[in-house]
């Protein structure tokens, strides 16, 4: 016994008592994103209007300032831009959904096997993350797109390759972390066969950090979504957020107009902060270390 | 070895250091932390005292309370002075100039309290800089001649070392040799032994010992281990609960350690319970609930320090050894053979 | 030594890989004739046309095999020789563009991390030494927010705050002006690299320098007398720097990304543009050579890192 208690309270670490609970700021983060995934899921028919239509008011020039009938204004095309926002939503939250997801599925089975079952496994896995990684991954997602038509699934298949590595490595820490556990080790010694220890044991287990980690993924796709359409490299159809904010930031727009911006930068902002505040929120409940990042 | 006159500091007949009723109180998310809570006594220069008592008794936290290098959640009341200079209200930027010149701290474990990025020779050399404005030419000897006051052997290599090159005990050496670097008129060592092996113990208590006398400084060591302070202290402190609870002159008090001639099958005697909440202390005697001759009145009365048969030995005890209630439950407990150890296995 | 052959072997190892990779996928996803001719490349009716493909074929080795076609491609790049460029009628070679335009993305990204680092620094031993205060609250939440907003939205803000409402930074890079105003016209856009950079670099030394405040030999510094202001620099900043290394080497990749979209936002000719309209044109020796570039610089920081370790570290130099 050491005589660190004697000086306990001097050391009261101010960030613990604060962890331990998930606090009002997590709530109204999830509040949030709940309300622009529900938007955007029922945009069609919600009494929004025509994201398209060109609401051209005869003796003025568009882009008109928000007012009450367009509450973001409009853009130079006097096309409404709140509802263009939130059908926007539909496909940046769509990629980043499911490029976090198959980030999720494949780098998560790779990352168990790889911590699982060690040796030459672990070799060759960890080798292709550290090869994924070492892309800047927007130079990757650039090569891909480009070589590749721009379609919606293309993009998503894109940047869920790229999330394949972030989430595998955290994966592959974490079943390291519990293969030796005791509860591990007896399921082992009661015979139980490899692919039961792994669905039954492991998994329920690396799940919880990888349910933090995917919130966070999930900002970093809809964030390399925008990164992409300014690269003039995202969906080449339909409205995203990225594409949305390129088409207000040409200067001539952003210096008279420069809501047809901000706008979509504002909702944008919000949502990632929100994701990531919220992840962050999540990783330090649940005490995923930052360093296994 | 520099020669400055230390003794010019201290006017003749004022004492060392004085305490007079320090509470220091840690602000929490549970309330206030009682740590020290009333502790008065007097050092003189030369003395060494012996602060002992068990985890979380506010040994650790009093000591640095004395030097206020508590952190600022930390609060003080009462008198602490030094040398006749009262130094309680200081700012950590006054007391700076205090710091590593007229006191300084042996810690506790000296694998961690050397800096690993940092090498031996610079760390020595840094108070010296700092407070006697040596050049580095000057900082280096005077270094070297610590090292080998603390006798470490190749000494002169050692400068250029990183802590991690060093075994433990050499290391906690080399933090002697910092806290004298300067030549302190008080020196605290918290618990400067207990990480060390046992065979090596003993040579850094005889070495402060050594050093004290050579330099005519007083010494506080923090403990939880009677032993330690029994051959090195001239006084020594029991803490409990943040309180005072008995001051002596180190041979009066030793009486009460279990000895060696004792019949090697007798059973330590452990305190059953917990130290007592520093938050809400309970009502009378500090010690009462885990006391096992404790009478009604303990609950309710708090006891003062008293002084014994012996003027210089005071305690806090309402029913000491010897008073016949003493004597009467001692009895009772004989009887029906409910000894300590039993409790203790099942609390 | 042997670790650091090994670490020679990884990196080398990973270049190939990547390598082959992007050479792999370029050849056999895209259509290398079709890049080079255009149109008449599917014109083997004419003896003119099959003349011309045949002329093309022979000058890029087309109809080697592909192992062999990427053995000459690696022997060139080792040699410098980047390859002659798909589109533009092969001029300049692909070496001369990188050559004029690497020097520019390079000033982009040392500006940027220099800001980041000289304001990260400062920044968090200042809120470190402070923690919990009002004022560390304020600028964490300050860093949370820096670190949300995506790159192009903060380049889109900044540029409409400095450059249009305040017309503090021009617009446009040129490329004729002189250094120093070269220099001028990068600050703007190494900003907007700088700040989420800073608030990551802040964020995370903030942390390890609350925990290395909490160790028992900055007691230790502090009972020898040592100022406050020392304690932090001297004794408290080096052991903190372990994290940060690693996240500065890995934030480069990450600043090389947003550097292509911040070159793209305020027009600055440099590798960014020059990859992005490479691939616009499937220009792929153009696309092949950034990407080396990038990696190799990416590869090499890492190295770097680990150098950076042994130097501040003894205990790691030992080993």
């Amino acid at each position: 016994m050491t005589d660190e208690t004697d000086v306990a309270p001097v050391v009261a670490p101010a960030d613990e008592t604060t962890t331990r609970k998930l606090g009002i700021g997590f709530w109204i983060s999830v509040t949030w994103i709940a309300v622009v995934v529900l938007a955007a899921l029922l945009a069609p028919w919600l009494p929004l209007k025509d994201p398209d239509a060109n609401f051209i008011v005869p003796g003025e020039r568009p882009p008109y300032s928000p007012n009450g009938t367009h509450w973001f204004g409009t853009d130079q095309d006097a096309r409404d831009l709140f509802s263009r926002t939130i059908f926007g939503a539909r496909i940046s939250l769509t990629v980043g959904f499911v490029a976090i997801a198959c980030g999720m599925v494949f780098g998560g089975a790779l990352g168990i096997l790889a911590g699982f079952f060690r040796g030459w496994w672990d070799r060759i896995i960890s080798f292709v993350f550290l090869v994924l990684l070492s892309f800047p991954a927007l130079v990757l997602a650039i090569l891909i797109t480009a070589l590749l038509e721009r379609s919606q699934r293309t993009i998503s298949n894109t940047l869920g390759i790229l999330s394949i590595s972030p989430v595998g490595r955290v994966a592959r820490a974490t079943t390291i972390s519990f293969a030796d556990r005791e509860f591990v080790l007896a399921a082992r010694t009661l015979g139980a066969k490899n692919s039961r220890i792994i669905i039954r044991e492991l998994l329920p287990n690396v799940l919880i950090p990888m349910g933090a980690l995917a919130l966070l993924g999930m900002a970093v796709a809809v964030v390399a979504e925008g990164g992409l359409a300014f690269l003039g490299l995202s969906v080449a159809k339909g409205s995203t957020w990225g594409k949305l904010i390129l088409n207000g930031s040409g200067s001539r727009l952003l210096a008279d107009s420069p809501w047809v911006a901000f706008a979509p930068i504002l909702v944008l902002f919000i949502t990632v902060l929100a994701l990531n505040f919220a992840g962050d929120r999540l990783r330090s409940y649940f005490d995923v270390k930052e360093t296994s990042l | 070895m520099t020669a400055i006159d230390l003794s010019l500091r201290v006017e003749p007949g004022t004492p060392l250091l004085e305490l007079e009723n320090l509470r220091t109180h840690f602000k929490t998310e549970r309330g206030l932390v009682r740590a020290v809570d009333g502790v008065t006594f007097t050092l003189n220069r030369g003395e060494s005292l012996g602060i002992v008592g068990e985890s979380g008794s506010g040994k650790t936290v009093l000591s640095r309370s004395i030097m206020g290098l508590l952190p600022s959640t930390a609060v003080n009341h009462g008198v602490v002075k030094f040398a006749g200079r009262d130094i309680l209200g200081l700012s950590s930027k006054e007391m700076r100039h205090l710091w590593g010149a007229e006191m300084s701290m042996v810690f506790q474990n000296p694998l961690n309290s050397l800096n690993p990025l940092m090498k031996i020779g610079k760390q020595i050399t840094e108070p010296l800089k700092l407070h006697l404005n040596m050049d580095k030419i000057d900082a280096r000897d005077t270094a070297l001649q610590l090292l080998r006051d603390v006798r470490i052997p190749e000494a002169e290599r050692r400068l250029d070392q990183y802590p991690h090159e060093l075994s433990g005990g050499m290391r906690q050496r080399v933090m002697i040799a910092i806290a004298l670097a300067c030549g302190p008129t008080l020196l605290f060592a918290d618990e400067p032994t207990t990480a060390l092996d046992v065979t090596v113990q003993a040579q850094i208590l005889d070495l402060i010992n050594e050093q004290r006398r050579n330099r005519n400084m007083s010494v506080i060591l923090v403990t939880h281990d009677l032993g330690v302070v029994a051959g090195h202290t001239d006084q020594i402190a029991v803490m409990y609960g943040g309180k005072l609870v008995e001051y002596a002159p180190t041979k009066s008090l030793m009486r009460s350690i279990p000895r060696l001639e004792d019949p090697s099958h007798s059973r330590l005697a452990t305190i059953p319970g917990r130290p007592p909440d520093l938050v809400n202390p309970p009502k009378g005697c500090n010690f009462a609930p885990r006391c096992l001759y404790a009478q009604p009145k303990c609950h309710v009365e708090e006891p003062s320090l008293t002084p014994a048969a012996d003027p210089a030995h005071v305690y806090a005890c309402w029913y000491p050894v010897g008073t016949p209630e003493f004597e009467k439950r001692d009895a009772e407990l004989q009887e029906t053979g409910y000894m300590p150890d039993d409790i203790s296995a099942v609390s | 030594m042997s670790y650091w052959l090994q670490r020679l072997g990884a990196a080398i190892a990973l270049l190939l890989a990547v390598s082959m990779l992007t050479f792999g996928a370029m050849n056999l996803l895209g259509d290398p004739l079709f890049n080079i001719l255009g149109p008449s490349a599917g014109d083997t009716e004419t003896e003119e046309g099959r003349q011309i493909i045949q002329a093309a074929k022979d000058e890029y080795n087309l109809d080697d095999p592909l192992p062999a076609r990427y053995v000459q491609w690696a022997a060139g790049f080792v040699t410098g020789d980047f390859g002659v460029q798909f589109g533009l009628d092969g001029e300049p070679p692909v070496s001369d563009l990188i050559k004029e335009r690497l020097p520019r993305t390079l000033t982009l990204l040392i500006m940027a991390q220099m800001m980041a680092v000289t304001l990260a620094i400062p920044w968090a031993l200042f809120s470190a030494s402070r923690a919990d205060s009002a004022i560390d609250k304020v600028s964490t939440v300050t860093s949370f927010m820096f670190i949300a907003l995506p790159s192009f939205a903060l380049a889109v803000i900044m540029k409409y705050l400095f450059v249009i409402k305040f017309e503090i930074f021009p617009l446009i890079f040129n490329a004729a002006d002189p250094l120093a105003s070269r220099l001028w016209q990068m600050v703007l856009p190494a900003m907007v690299l700088a700040l989420p950079a800073a608030s990551v670099y802040q964020r995370l030394l903030r942390t390890d320098l609350i925990t290395t405040l909490q160790e028992d030999y900055i007691l230790t510094a502090r009972s020898k007398g040592v100022s406050k202001r020392n304690v932090l620099f001297k004794h408290a900043l080096r052991p903190s720097l372990f994290s940060f290394i690693t996240i500065f080497a890995i934030n480069t990749g990450a600043l090389i990304g947003g550097a292509l979209i911040v070159e793209q936002v305020f027009i600055i000719p440099g590798l960014g543009s020059a990859i992005v309209e490479a691939i616009l044109r499937e220009d792929f020796p153009v696309v092949l050579a950034i990407v080396m570039i990038v990696t190799a610089g990416f590869v090499v920081m890492n190295v770097l890192v680990d150098l950076i370790y042994s130097i501040i570290d003894p205990r790691v130099r030992a080993s």
